[in-house]
């Protein structure tokens, strides 16, 4: 996927996945590279179940817009975060989801991430790298490493290593 | 000195995280708060970071507490700060003008959220702007800021805390929860790279008896700080030089708060700070403060495109208002439009500086959100047609 100036990214699951951690260290990595980024979030009250959308956007400009309008990227991690958020979708836009628990009506691309975590990383709980990882192979809308800088920044200590390898499991998926 | 936090890079965080180390990068050592979304992460932050650096951070029991603990800090003399939202803000407006009267250095920062009351607590309004100006009772001056950017928050605390110091007063830094709780790409400058001011304090015992005494001419009495022998009495009651009530005379209430009100009207210049952009030659002038300046700034560019000479007046101090810049802007343009996300505030102060030269439109929006920069350009295409 080739960049344009500013790219829209919008993140959406249920709350619990991880969706807003993984917004966070994708802007970090895009702020270690120097460009410029935002990064806002909307969930409900729930700790767990309830919607969870983290958006982003990084530029090599200025940013003015502040809301995702015209979204470059979706990625989505449950039905629930797909349906209130693929209006949001710009058309030719790319739509990313976990091929196993979200069923869309436009085209996409994607893995079954949930049980690529279970599964290959062996903590479900990492769901949110696994796509993450998936999401910079095929966008290259930051550099592998400085996600992986990131990580190591964000994620709770001790959880570094089974994080990363979430995470280059899913880059791998995501070059295939 | 070392810092919980990194300084003298860039780091990618939310306009509360960045208030907050802000504040203790400009010497902050003391604040007290109680929770409120959406500043809830500035004290999170003050509670993590304030031990680390021998500071104090303490939870009071409401907001009148708070900003009464940060009043007696600062006596105390450390620099101080309180951070709160609407329902809180309005709790201390009685020691804001204690602190005003007292002429007490502090950072009071309002994370603005959508009121009356509690309102909409998780989103972002500019409703408090005639509060923070004009909401203690009294006649009175204070300073007032307002970010619009997670950077500007950072930059703007440290201002905040200089200004604070420099002219011995109350300073507000205005931002919402749109600014508060978005991460954006920052840049914390190590404290080498900055320039912090500290209250004056007195040169000797015959200067510390008149700690509300103009003795240097500057209008600026210096401090004294409780605990270093001082007799010093601080009172909200109208006071005489010494700091003695005197609650009848008229001429020492009058002269104690012209020089309040001086201390900052005659200092605007050095106070006041505004950004333009395309003013030079534009016929349509876009004037807001804080987060809406930036749909705003996106609306004048994509306006120009279309041939349409507009310009952005971005104002980063709102008291003391400069009332001639917004005339010598009401001179050129054709037109002004005011841009807040609120039902007409800054409005008013802009049509007064515009002093009936140019017509002066208001473009509000209430409910949470920002304008999109389309809203902002059709509204104004509309009136062109």
């Amino acid at each position: 996927m080739g960049w344009v100036i500013t790219m829209q990214i919008r993140l959406a699951g249920f709350g619990g996945q991880g969706v807003i951690l993984a917004g966070v260290i994708l802007g970090d990595a895009a702020a270690i590279e120097g460009l410029n980024v935002i990064q806002t979030q909307d969930y409900g009250s729930q700790s767990r179940g309830g919607h969870s959308i983290a958006d982003l956007i990084i530029s090599k400009d200025p940013i003015y817009d502040l809301i995702v309008t015209k979204a470059d990227v979706l990625l989505a991690l449950a039905q629930l975060g797909y349906d209130s958020t693929k209006e949001s979708l710009r058309e030719g836009g790319l739509l990313i989801v976990d091929t196993e628990l979200v069923q869309p009506d436009r085209e996409f691309t994607g893995a079954p991430f949930t049980r690529i975590a279970e599964e290959e990383v062996g903590l479900a709980l990492t769901v949110n790298m696994v796509a993450l990882g998936y999401l910079v192979a095929k966008t290259n809308i930051v550099k592998k490493e400085s996600v992986e800088e990131a990580i190591r920044r964000r994620v709770p200590k001790g959880t570094e290593e089974i994080n990363l390898k979430a995470f280059r499991i899913g880059y791998e998926e995501g070059t295939k | 000195m070392r810092y919980p936090f990194p300084v003298g890079t860039v780091d990618f965080i939310q306009g509360d995280e960045a208030i907050a180390r802000a504040a203790i990068l400009a010497g902050c050592r003391f604040y007290a708060g109680y929770p409120i979304t959406p500043a809830s992460e500035i004290f999170e932050a003050m509670s993590i970071y304030m031990p680390l650096v021998d500071g104090v951070s303490i939870q009071m029991e409401d907001e009148i507490g708070s900003i009464a603990a940060v009043v007696g800090a600062s006596w105390a003399g450390a620099k101080s700060m309180t951070a709160t939202s609407g329902p809180g803000f309005s709790l201390m407006m009685e020691n804001l003008g204690y602190a005003i009267m007292t002429e007490t250095p502090l950072v009071l920062v309002n994370v603005q959220r959508s009121g009356p009351s509690t309102g909409q607590p998780t989103l972002a309004a500019q409703g408090d702007l005639m509060q923070a100006i004009w909401g203690t009772h009294g006649d009175h001056s204070l300073i007032v800021l307002a970010p619009a950017t997670v950077q500007e928050a950072f930059d703007m605390t440290i201002k905040a805390f200089n200004l604070a110091e420099k002219y011995r007063t109350p300073v507000i830094l205005l931002t919402d929860a749109e600014v508060g709780h978005m991460r954006e790409r920052v840049y914390a400058p190590h404290p080498d790279e900055l320039e912090l001011i500290y209250r004056k304090l007195p040169a000797n015992e015959e200067e510390a008896k008149y700690p509300f005494g103009d003795i240097h001419g500057d209008l600026v009495p210096p401090m004294p700080v409780f605990g270093k022998g001082h007799h010093t009495y601080v009172t909200g009651l109208t006071h005489d030089e010494k700091g003695r009530p005197k609650t009848v005379e008229s001429e020492i209430h009058e002269k104690l708060l012209k020089r309040i009100v001086e201390k900052i009207e005659k200092n605007k210049k050095d106070i006041v700070d505004y950004e333009g952009y395309g003013l030079e030659d534009a016929e349509i002038v876009i004037i807001g403060f804080g987060i809406v300046t930036r749909s705003a700034m996106r609306a004048v560019k994509e306006l120009r495109k279309k041939g349409i000479k507009a310009g952005l007046l971005k104002l980063n101090v709102l008291w003391p208002f400069d009332f001639e810049l917004i005339e010598r802007i009401a001179e050129k343009a054709g037109k002004i439009y005011v841009v807040e996300m609120n039902l007409g505030q800054l409005y008013h102060m802009v049509k007064e500086g515009a002093n009936g030269k140019v017509p002066v439109e208001l473009i509000p929006k209430i409910g949470g959100e920002i304008h999109t920069p389309k809203e902002i350009i059709e509204r104004i295409k509309d009136n062109l047609r």
